[in-house]
């Protein structure tokens, strides 16, 4: 999976997201500090940092849950620090949750429908008139979401309710109702935790073909460094909250202080 | 074999979006609506007016509370002062002199309007607090309904419906009263059964399962709380209206107490959250089942020629009643409506038992 990885030397380098000086607080434990990133369009970006470095909580500074203390956050030259998460999610950011955040009550389809919750304008007088007014909306968006379903390999189980499927499927499902909602960034936040290595191989080759196809730029949060060096254009390291390196993949894991962070100095070789 | 389902392919979106995909489940539905159509013909008039009357009112009310607790996912413990908010200004309106259809609609368009209004400051909080908040708008008008004669109607408390006219047609039959109550709740299952195969039910599901995940989807959790208590008030305050207009026919603070909204929490949860032929057993159980089973009873305690004092003839229904609900939530936590899925999924493969998922 290494040999597909695109470079980043694209002509005209657009910024999707800019994030200058993060600083996450909670109580007086300082969860991220002076943060700086940015992602081009068309990128995918991977985050990567032992438990506790940081990356979710900077995840969830962007998608607006803990709102940065300091910094801002700046997604397609719109100022979204401390915006709430259903408004940054309408202008285009989606995401992916590291423990599956799927609604287990609703079927595969109902779940990766919900995905088009912001392009659709769900009310209570269209639900009434259904056959008249809700109808052309669903069967429109149903369309769009077959394709997600067929890109992600899904139609078998579109009708199954989404509680009983393994992990790999699951994690598949909220990938397809993450794309969706045709977002510009996608945020991963560890898509290939428990899978195998097959399972990992289809989901590096579902976030490739995402980019290629649909054109989003990806923000890829993995403990897997075989996926950041093969499918990752740039990285960002965290340790304890800090940026120890960022850049190429391949230069930045053989930076001492990143080797350090996750081999420890007895093994550093 | 009772669900054949060799044969049913859906080509395209539509049909594929169909309320009841499976033939037979409509086919049932229909034949039961047509009974239900023809029973002013064919059952007497006492079961009609005194069961299956206010069977079908109650079950549109507690259908609206179901949308609240069931799929929004929110406890609502002032139900039924909605429901008194929507009856009192109804009646009031026709009194003033507006048409029935108007009176019945502002009605439940006030109890809207107070209805989000609460929801606006009690929403803040969650779980058991809102539960809390809820039961003190229940305290609130029961309150107001005690200390204002203007609105309950002087000092016996009791207000008289005017003359029921629905497009200038007096209703003063049973049959006539019987098919407003009908329509009224077709209408209320209709909307909930689309509820289910539309973006307002789906957001509605999702803020009930994982509010955080909904918001990450663009769903804002708060707005959708408010709609659903919208709605529901608005079913309660129409349900109350025709309540009073269909079956009571004057109105007392007494009708809309703390007691009925515990009643209507009951018929839900019995019945099963987010179920709809599940609020309507559920409404059966509790609202039927007290006289079923004292009739019974009493039949009963005739042909064994046993003699209780009349306090224990009073009570052991009531324990028995109590009983029931019990055993039919131990069988089935999630509700009436469950067990009657579970019985049709069996159908559905019998006699293929091992085709069960």
């Amino acid at each position: 999976m290494s040999a597909t990885s695109a470079t980043t030397a694209s002509p005209a380098q657009e910024t999707v997201l800019e994030c200058r000086g993060i600083e996450r607080r909670f109580g007086g434990l300082v969860a991220v500090s002076g943060v700086d990133m940015t992602i081009d369009r068309g990128e995918i970006f991977g985050l990567v940092g032992p438990n506790g470095s940081g990356k979710t909580t900077l995840t969830n500074a962007i998608t607006g849950f803990y709102p940065p203390n300091k910094g801002t956050i700046v997604f397609e030259g719109v100022d979204i620090t401390g915006r709430r998460p259903h408004r940054i999610a309408a202008l285009g950011v989606a995401r992916t949750f590291q423990n599956l955040a799927l609604f287990n009550g609703l079927t595969v389809l109902e779940n990766i429908m919900l995905g088009r919750h912001i392009h659709m304008r769900p009310g209570v007088i269209r639900t009434a008139l259904y056959w008249w007014l809700a109808r052309p909306e669903e069967v429109a968006n149903r369309a769009f979401c077959e394709e997600i379903i067929e890109f992600l390999q899904l139609e078998s189980i579109r009708h199954e309710l989404v509680d009983g499927l393994p992990i790999g499927l699951k994690k598949r499902v909220e990938l397809a109702r993450a794309l969706a909602a045709e977002p510009r960034l996608l945020i991963l936040d560890e898509p290939m935790a428990g899978m195998n290595q097959e399972e990992k191989e289809y989901m590096a080759r579902f976030i490739l073909d995402a980019r290629a196809e649909r054109g989003v730029s990806v923000l890829l949060i993995e403990h897997h460094m075989d996926v950041i060096i093969g499918i990752c254009d740039r990285m960002l390291a965290l340790n304890y909250g800090e940026m120890i390196g960022t850049g190429i993949p391949r230069d930045v894991i053989r930076d001492p202080r990143v080797v350090q962070a996750y081999i420890g100095d007895t093994h550093a070789h | 074999m009772f669900y054949r389902q060799s044969g049913i392919r859906h080509t395209d979106y539509v049909s594929d979006s169909k309320l009841f995909p499976i033939p037979a489940d409509r086919n049932l539905l229909l034949l039961i609506l047509l009974i239900a159509l023809a029973a002013p013909f064919i059952l007497a008039p006492f079961y009609v007016n005194s069961y299956i009357l206010p069977w079908l009112i109650w079950t549109a009310a507690a259908l609206g509370l179901n949308l609240v607790i069931g799929w929004a996912g929110q406890l609502h413990l002032g139900y039924a002062a909605l429901m008194a908010v929507g009856a009192y200004t109804s009646v009031h309106a026709a009194r003033f002199g507006i048409p029935w259809e108007g009176a019945l609609l502002i009605g439940g368009a006030l109890s809207a309007v107070i209805g989000s209004l609460f929801a606006f400051a009690a929403l803040r909080v969650k779980g058991l607090y809102l539960a809390l908040t809820t039961l003190a708008l229940q305290f609130v008008m029961d309150w107001v309904l005690s200390h204002s004669p203007t609105i309950t109607g002087g000092s016996h408390a009791s207000l008289q419906a005017p003359t029921f006219r629905l497009l200038g047609q007096a209703i003063t039959s049973d049959a006539g009263r019987y098919y407003v109550a009908l329509g009224w709740c077709v209408l209320v299952t209709i909307f909930l059964l689309n509820l289910r195969r539309t973006g307002l039910g789906r957001a509605l599901v999702a803020v009930r399962e994982k509010d955080y995940a909904a918001a990450i989807l663009g769903v804002n959790s708060f707005l959708y709380k408010i709609i659903a208590f919208a709605t529901s008030a608005f079913i309660a305050g129409i349900s109350g209206g025709i309540l009073v207009v269909c079956y009571y026919f004057l109105v007392t603070p007494e009708q809309f107490t703390v007691a009925v909204s515990i009643q209507l929490l009951a018929m839900v949860i019995v019945g099963g959250l987010a179920s709809i032929i599940g609020t309507y057993l559920g409404v059966g159980l509790i609202l039927l089942a007290p006289g079923v089973v004292n009739r019974l009873f009493g039949a009963l305690a005739g042909y064994f020629d046993l003699r209780f004092s009349p306090e224990t003839f009073a009570h052991i229904p009531n324990a028995v009643y109590g009983a029931l609900i019990i055993v039919f939530l131990i069988i089935e936590p999630m509700g009436l409506g469950k067990i009657y899925r579970n019985i049709r999924d069996y159908l559905l493969v019998w006699p293929f038992d091992q085709l069960k998922k």
